[in-house]
């Protein structure tokens, strides 16, 4: 009974701990980058390659005078950037950073929350995400920061569709819906040395998903929820210091989740990179750690992805955007779901 | 055990502020955090698809409308108009009462018969092949059911024929 | 101790009803409305427990179904009437009395 909840408790601060640990190198990254991509020089000033700037901003953002409007409804305006990070670190809660391994005689599963149900629980949580977002706009009272929510919402709902038909065409390709079989089908080469990664049975699906992923975090070339050239700067308008602070985190924790879910779905999730499968595995606990490196690779190159792609596109118009959701993706994920099924179906005969 | 008895006061509260809170927008929030508690009661007792659904659809769905559309019609100027009847709250709630009161009759005659068997099993796949093989028809028919609830959104709140409707209340105005 | 659910569920249902009566304006309906739906599934959902029969869980996946279907038309209904009439409030809505 106690080692069970020692065992929950340590996976609890592990699955909080790695992401908000790695919230400030993100940041860091994506000011970088922006400065690499825009041949500027970007924060270097403070500590070696501007490493400690981080640290300052999150002094600045704690130690800055919290102003605070007379006009917002005052109970949802405190209660809204919270629920925005709670509600981003929930679908953390089943995404495996490693696969299962014995110890001490026993199994030992990497998520906190344990279910065959896993992937619904992270999609129906993450379809939560909106509700910060609406309560800060709605709470704030203010038109510019109601129409940046109502933006928010109406985009993740219409992309939830097709992020929802790639999923459902991937779960038909995997035959099952268990995080850990879904990783154990992509595991091992084609041919040798063409990884079984899901992207090379999927492409379609897989771009229906990174579009998903993108509309879904509200992130450019989709961040509509903020644009700062129509109104001012969206629902977060009114925020200021740790509050403001508090979105800023939510974001960054929703898209790493979403990302994790894409690299279990397309990229094998938690499966050895080419190359790392040489080293041998005669401890038990090597396997796990070379699995952790693998999975925390790829969440990185896939942050640094959306570093790239926010400082290369425009931002889309809000009609081009529902148009692409609605006219574009959706059609393309229902064709692509109806020829998966068909061809799984036949396979199978 | 005290878990039951938490959940139970937790969706108790926030049924009665989805009924009796002032502002509409707050009583939505309310059947939202209803919603979330009754899927933590689905999980409690063991039917985890049941709660994974209930989150997807009732809560990040079903309320996301109902507060899409509040802000749409900008609702709070309709907050000062509201009178209450008295007299019909408390008939109301004498007929209420009565039901509840025989729904507890009942419920107490039968407790044995009706002890909750909270174990979870992997009733998923059974359930789900009958979905796929007994019940296909009806599950085909709720895709048709959708279908048309999607297409008369899009007929009733129609562009062409209400924008001119509309213009015509703001030159009233 | 689970049974208490059962109560639950009827003063959900009752909670629901309540405010289909007494409340005013169509959306606080529409509101009660789901909260009687919730309350109903509850039960089914419990009644499924105890008896062991499949079924009542199929019945509620198909009751969200339906109930996703009645906001959707009834919200559209609600915005039809509201660019209408500029109003939502049901003592304002009595052009079939009048």
């Amino acid at each position: 009974m106690l080692e069970g909840i020692l065992e929950i408790l340590i996976k609890i601060v592990v699955v909080l701990g790695i992401p908000l640990g790695a919230l400030p190198i993100i940041i860091h990254v994506e000011r970088r980058g922006a400065g690499f991509i825009q041949r500027r020089l970007g924060p270097n000033r403070v500590g070696p390659f501007g490493l400690l700037q981080p640290l300052a901003d999150v002094a600045k953002f704690m130690f800055k005078e919290e102003v605070h409007p007379t006009h917002v409804r005052p109970f949802f305006y405190t209660a809204a950037p919270l629920i925005a990070l709670v509600v981003a670190l929930l679908p953390l809660a089943c995404i495996p950073l490693f696969g299962t391994f014995e110890f001490d005689g026993r199994t030992i599963y990497p998520e906190v929350f344990r279910s065959d149900m896993g992937i619904f629980y992270a999609f129906a949580v993450s379809a939560l995400g909106s509700y910060g977002i609406l309560l800060a706009g709605w709470a704030s009272n203010n038109k510019y920061t109601m129409l940046g929510a109502l933006r928010a919402c109406a985009q993740m709902v219409s992309y939830e569709l097709s992020l929802s038909t790639a999923i459902v065409a991937m779960i038909f390709v995997f035959g099952t819906n268990d995080i850990h079989g879904i990783v154990g089908a992509q595991t091992g080469y084609w041919f040798g040395f063409l990884p079984k990664w899901g992207i090379f049975v999927q492409p379609v699906a897989g771009m229906l998903f990174l579009v998903g992923i993108f509309a879904e975090s509200n992130r450019l070339p989709f961040d509509l929820a903020e644009g700062e050239s129509e109104i001012v700067a969206g629902y977060h308008l009114e925020y200021s210091s740790m509050k403001f602070a508090i979105f800023f985190m939510a974001e960054y924790i929703h898209m790493l989740a979403l990302s994790a879910l894409f690299i279990i779905f397309f990229f094998g999730g938690y499966s050895l990179l080419p190359g790392l499968d040489l080293i041998p595995t005669d401890n038990a606990f090597i396997l796990p750690l070379l699995q952790a490196v693998s999975f925390i690779t790829k969440i990185a190159i896939m942050v640094w992805v959306f570093v790239w792609v926010r400082w290369t596109l425009p931002r889309f118009r809000y009609d081009q955007l529902m148009d692409l959701g609605w006219k574009r993706l959706l059609p393309l994920g229902l064709v692509n779901l109806i020829v998966t099924v068909l061809f799984v179906y036949f396979r199978n005969q | 055990m005290i878990s039951d008895i938490f959940l139970t006061i937790i969706t108790m509260v926030f049924a009665l502020m989805v009924v009796f809170s002032k502002k509409t927008v707050v009583s939505a929030f309310a059947l939202l955090m209803t919603m979330l508690s009754i899927a933590m009661i689905y999980f409690q007792l063991g039917t985890v698809f049941l709660a994974a659904i209930q989150v997807l659809i009732n809560a990040g769905a079903i309320a996301v409308l109902f507060i899409f559309v509040m802000m749409l019609i900008n609702l709070e100027q309709f907050q000062n108009n509201r009178e209450k009847g008295k007299v019909k709250l408390v008939i109301s709630a004498i007929t209420i009462l009565i039901i509840l009161g025989v729904f507890a009759l009942i419920i107490n005659n039968n407790i044995e018969v009706l002890a909750v068997n909270n174990i979870a099993d992997n009733s998923m796949l059974l359930m789900f092949d009958k979905l796929f093989h007994v019940y296909y028809l009806p599950f085909e028919m709720a895709t048709v059911l959708l279908l048309a609830a999607l297409v008369a959104c899009v007929v009733i709140t129609g562009h062409e024929k209400n924008a001119k409707v509309e213009l015509e209340g703001d030159k009233h105005e | 101790m689970s049974s208490i659910y059962y109560y639950l569920a009827g003063f959900l249902f009752c909670t629901g009803l309540l405010g289909t009566i007494f409340k005013k304006d169509l959306i606080s309906i529409l509101l009660c409305l789901e909260l009687m739906m919730g309350g109903v599934s509850l039960l089914t959902v419990l009644f499924s427990r105890s008896t062991g029969v499949l079924e009542s869980q199929l019945l509620v996946f198909f009751m969200l179904i339906v109930s996703a279907c009645e906001v959707a038309i009834g919200l559209s209904l609600i915005i039809a009437l509201y660019r209408k009439k500029q109003t939502i409030y049901t003592d304002d809505i009595k052009i079939i009395t009048e």
